[in-house]
């Protein structure tokens, strides 16, 4: 992941800094800095999004645990089968809101890589399928990463053409898949109690505590830089990753989630995962960088707002599935990484320094 | 951004450090110690978060910016088996299946706690004598390094289990610490392991500022090497001379725990070879070759030159995250300390980059990376008894410090060291032997407050 540091503007920054820094006098308890603000939206952070988002990604992968567990080789209906999609494209959503905040336990502890690792190993995958190997907890936890998580589930569920029968799916893949589908729901909930403020050595505290005595962030500016830094990082994966590099190749085999047809939806949480940091707001709507932001600067809240919704409606103005839009709609495929890249470098260029700015 | 803009900006930048000059007191800033913030000179960047180490040059023109971002993707993907559309060549023997996968935020690894999969620590093998270049000498049916990863239906060539012995030791004050002596056991070898293998445990090393350290001058290095100890401070600091496979000669080794890799491309297609089991016109043969579990996939490269150059210079590109807090009381008494504990006879803080007109990003940089980039006898403690080209059986080379102090925010742990077997900087420091005895025992002696102050400048970096 790459962010891209707008030079110039470090340079004015810094410049301002140093304005102020020199001359330490005049700066005492500066009404730039609404501390008590700050800290509000760094904790309502951890409580609406993270430990909320996280909350409803281990539900919903629980939930697809006990779908898939129903399911009998020979007796699965296809409506069984269809339960269990939707369930997966809810688990789905909450996995790719979540995105807007990879930082902390689901990128240090390796969450990340072993529940969304693609592409699927499918030659190894097969390779399982025909083996005579029992599929237990430990075993399935034991296997390479390509071989687990939500990629293979959607593949075993959905099918190569995403119109999988019920009838179509054997013993052995549903033995596969009630592995799979414990893993991903263990590994989530691991997800969960990481932020979960009782749990011994959660990230709630670290990220909380910011300038408070917590042993990652020394300052409520740097755990708020993180929230937009990690906000960029999603823009610039989303636009330079996840959709370019397809388009750019024109290679539909390159695309993330072709079996359930699911990338544009990823895309769009992605981005609206974004919002949601922005805005402190998922269930709840609590403090978020709005509140700090319209304290000071009406006009910039107003412009990250349009840039989002323009780059949320840009995703949507893609109707094909996303494999055949980078041929059918590559206008409208261009317009939406034009806009989330507008939307990343007022991200950049405006909303991190104004976080510098307001905060120490 | 629009022309005006950058132009108000940069008066207005101009301007208020005019002002902001016409009013700061000298102290406690000299103009040597101010350019001690730009830890990467002008490829410094200000990031303090999960993604300090991840950070683009803040310079590089759009299209220069793409080949990195080539490369970033290609740092990032999954290798899977053969046949595959997406990403084929995996193993049949591996470490791990993509570079980000060990070098998690473009950070640093750690071992496995507890029952964990070991994922960001991979062991070098070999037996006594040299290979041709004067290398370590391979152990048959291994090569030289054990890949405990495999594809379907490969067997893994061992099992890497490690145990820690913890010893208590005390400050001159009284105060305890906790030193972890770990032990490693390679088990259920595919095929019986020679008695005389030497083994070498290594962590992923952090990947960002090595396009800097790539650009410093061989003269430079040099400078600072005293082989024979003339100066007689204890501290001799050797080159590692390593072969350079591209150039077909032996040249100045900067890259990995004992700088045995002469270059940053080099690296990149040892790792994808001998990690992940990719060819590439480096390494054009399979890190099975020769082996029984050879699957005869190296008639063309898995990774291609491209791709490969690109990650090359995605590595190149990684920029330095600037110091915190250099100008606090407490990090400058720490400062103090370091140098008077001759930490800094070997973590050199200052290196200047040679000019290179192909490569203006890198060029004539000061930067202020603690290292001198050659490899010093720590002692019998840290010591893998296993020879890399130069590097004897006690030499490591000095690690960079800078971005020290950001990898529990980058990667959630302070396991330093070439194995992670130091949980935190204080026992780093106190791991440190050999040609570091004095400089181990000189902090042994400090007070706690001086001690603190001491990790405090180390956390300012």
């Amino acid at each position: 992941m790459t962010m891209k540091t707008n030079y110039l503007n470090m340079l004015f920054i810094s410049a301002v800094l140093l304005s102020f820094g020199g001359c330490d006098d005049d700066n005492e308890g500066g009404s730039s800095v609404n501390e008590t603000l700050n800290a509000q939206v760094i904790n309502d952070f951890s409580s609406t999004l993270p430990q909320t988002v996280y909350s409803d990604l281990a539900s919903k992968t629980s939930t697809l645990y006990d779908q898939v567990l129903a399911l009998e080789a020979g007796d699965a209906t296809n409506a069984e089968l269809e339960a269990a999609r939707t369930t997966w494209k809810q688990a789905r959503e909450a996995w790719e809101q979540s995105e807007a905040f990879l930082f902390g336990p689901v990128s240090t502890d390796n969450i990340d890589p072993r529940i969304d690792t693609w592409p699927v190993n499918f030659t190894d995958l097969e390779a399982q399928l025909a083996s005579p190997a029992a599929f237990t907890e430990e075993y399935i936890n034991d296997l390479e990463d390509a071989l687990k998580g939500f990629h293979p589930i959607e593949y075993l569920i959905f099918g190569e053409n995403g119109d999988k029968a019920a009838a179509d799916i054997t013993d052995r893949e549903i033995e596969y898949l009630k592995g799979l589908a414990l893993n991903l729901k263990t590994l989530t909930a691991d997800l969960k109690v990481s932020w979960t403020p009782t749990a011994s050595g959660n990230y709630h505290t670290a990220f909380t505590t910011a300038g408070e005595g917590s042993s990652v962030y020394p300052t409520q500016q740097s755990a708020l830089e993180e929230l937009v830094n990690a906000m960029i990082g999603i823009c610039d994966e989303v636009a330079n990753g996840k959709i370019d590099e397809v388009f750019v190749a024109q290679d539909p085999t390159l695309e993330e989630s072709p079996f359930a047809q699911n990338s544009m939806k990823d895309f769009t949480n992605n981005i609206k995962g974004v919002k949601n940091v922005y805005l402190g707001k998922y269930a709840a709507d609590a403090k978020g960088l709005e509140d700090l932001v319209k304290e000071f600067n009406l006009q910039l809240d107003s412009n990250v707002k349009l840039k989002l919704d323009a780059a949320i409606a840009a995703l949507g103005t893609v109707t094909q599935p996303f494999g055949e839009a980078i041929i059918s709609q590559p206008i409208q495929v261009q317009n939406a990484v034009d806009a989330i890249n507008d939307l990343k470098q007022i991200l950049e260029d405006e909303l991190l320094p104004f976080v510098r700015e307001h905060s120490k | 951004m629009r022309k005006e803009r950058i132009i108000l900006k940069v008066c207005l930048s101009v301007g208020l450090m005019v002002a902001a000059y016409s009013c700061i007191e000298p102290e406690p800033l000299t103009e040597d110690s101010y350019n001690e913030w730009l830890s990467g000179g002008s490829q410094t960047i200000f990031d303090n978060g999960a993604g300090a180490f991840s950070t683009i040059f803040p310079t590089l023109i759009t299209a220069r910016e793409s080949v990195h971002e080539i490369g970033d993707i290609a740092f990032e993907q999954t290798f899977v088996t053969v046949p595959s559309p997406v990403n084929p060549g995996l193993g049949p023997i591996f470490n791990n299946v993509s570079c980000t996968s060990c070098h998690i935020n473009d950070g640093r690894g750690k071992p496995p706690v507890g029952n964990e999969q070991i994922t960001s620590l991979l062991v070098r093998l070999s037996i006594p004598g040299t290979d041709p270049h004067g290398g370590p000498n391979p152990v048959p049916g291994f090569g030289g390094q054990l890949q405990q990863r495999t594809v379907f239906g490969s067997v893994a060539e061992a099992q890497v289990k490690i145990t820690y012995q913890e010893q208590s030791h005390q400050f001159a004050d009284g105060t305890t610490y906790n030193l972890r002596t770990p032990a490693y056991t390679l088990e259920n070898p595919y095929i019986p392991l020679p008695a005389d293998v030497m083994y070498s445990p290594r962590i992923a090393p952090p990947v960002f500022g090595l396009g800097l350290l790539e650009g410093v001058a061989e003269s430079d290095i040099l400078a600072h090497a005293d082989p024979d100890d003339r100066d007689d401070d204890g501290i001799s600091g050797r080159p590692n001379y390593a072969w350079n496979v591209v150039e077909g000669k032996k040249t100045l080794g900067r890259f990995g725990w004992k700088a045995a890799n002469p270059s940053i491309l080099q690296q990149s297609a040892a790792a994808y070879n001998e990690d992940i089991g990719i060819t590439s016109f480096i390494f054009s043969n399979e890190s099975s070759h020769n082996q029984s579990q050879y699957d005869g996939f190296d008639d063309e490269y898995e990774v291609s030159d491209s791709i490969l150059s690109s990650v090359a210079f995605y590595i190149r590109t990684l920029a330095v995250p600037g110091r915190r807090n250099a100008d606090n009381a407490i990090v400058l008494a720490g400062k103090q300390l370091f140098t008077e504990a001759k930490c800094a006879a070997c973590h050199v803080p200052r290196l200047q980059t040679s000019t290179n007109v192909a490569f203006p990003e890198i060029s004539n940089q000061i930067i202020f990376p603690y290292t001198d980039m050659l490899v010093h006898d720590m002692g019998d403690g840290l010591a893998d008894n296993r020879p890399d080209f130069d590097a004897d059986g006690k030499e490591w080379r000095t690690s960079p410090l800078w971005g020290i102090g950001l990898t529990k925010i980058v990667n959630g742990h302070q396991n330093f060291l070439h194995d992670g077997r130091a949980r935190t900087l204080t026992e780093a420091i106190m791991w440190h032997d050999g040609e570091a005895a004095q400089s181990k025992e000189f902090v042994r002696n400090l007070s706690t407050a001086d001690r603190d102050a001491l990790i405090k400048f180390l956390e300012s970096l």
